[in-house]
């Protein structure tokens, strides 16, 4: 079942798989938001996180941040958070940081949901 | 040369009519055109970084925010200027701090960074009405990097 929640959309993959829709914009004014969803999904189990930035315009250093944050929360409990679609703006962004050091990037979610099954 | 400049009054709307207008000049393949896709959008990396600087962190001292740029395109570089009428920040120096004190995995403190790496100049001074002035370009041939350590 997809859920809505403020604002990202989270959709269950496997008992611990969620993809989140990242949407228009993962910035500052709505980090907070991102995070307090994530944490929600950790704290009911899930560990590995497909993030979808197929409609993703805006990347900002506090985006980026919350999506540090949840790594450091998953990483220690052998959780994962992978990249998918990745639109032109974020890639920018992840090249420009160096992150694809960090975070896998699959070219659709699709690949990301068969490469985390 | 084609100079472009925009005006924004008020704080609470100006990264939607940023990025609105960002959209608008992408769509119309006019002002920026001489620039590389990526050029463009680490361009309004740099911009959004200092916006959202101002919205978060900027004290206006109960005036009404006035932020205008002027976008100049220049070959394969894009040169911009962002004036506001806020106390100001210290920076560049804030940059070093920054820089500094980046733990592993940082949640915070990387916008400066993120602009410093993005832009292949800049400059932050006060113009002689008071007002902050940030200028700044993004070239396609740049090839920087923010160093975010990772362990």
């Amino acid at each position: 079942m997809q859920a809505t929640t403020m604002n990202f959309q989270i959709e269950p993959v496997t008992h611990d798989t969620v993809v989140i829709r990242i949407g228009k914009a993962l910035d500052f004014r709505n980090a907070a938001d991102f995070k307090a969803a994530a944490q929600e999904q950790v704290r009911s189990g899930i560990r590995s996180f497909i993030l979808d930035f197929n409609d993703t315009g805006i990347l900002d250093s506090t985006g980026l941040g919350s999506i540090f944050s949840l790594y450091r929360q998953v990483s220690p409990m052998s959780g994962q958070v992978v990249f998918a679609s990745v639109s032109r703006p974020v890639q920018v962004v992840v090249q420009l940081t160096r992150t694809y050091k960090v975070f896998r990037q699959f070219p659709s979610v699709e690949a990301a949901r068969e490469a985390l099954r | 040369m084609e100079v472009t400049r925009q005006h924004f009054n008020g704080i609470a709307e100006v990264i939607d009519d940023l990025h609105g207008l960002f959209e608008e000049w992408e769509r119309e393949e006019a002002l920026l055109s001489h620039l590389d896709p990526d050029t463009i959008q680490l361009f309004r990396l740099a911009v959004h970084e200092w916006v959202a600087n101002l919205v978060q962190h900027a004290d206006f001292a109960d005036r009404e925010a006035s932020i205008t740029m002027d976008v100049i395109p220049n070959g394969h570089r894009v040169r911009c200027i962002i004036e506001d009428n806020s106390e100001g920040f210290p920076f560049p120096e804030q940059i070093d701090i920054q820089r500094d004190a980046l733990t592993p995995f940082p949640e915070r403190g990387m916008g400066l960074l993120m602009l410093n790496a993005a832009t292949e100049y800049f400059e932050y001074s006060e113009t002689k009405d008071g007002r902050r002035r940030l200028e700044f370009t993004v070239s396609s041939d740049a090839d920087s990097c923010l160093d975010i350590p990772f362990s």
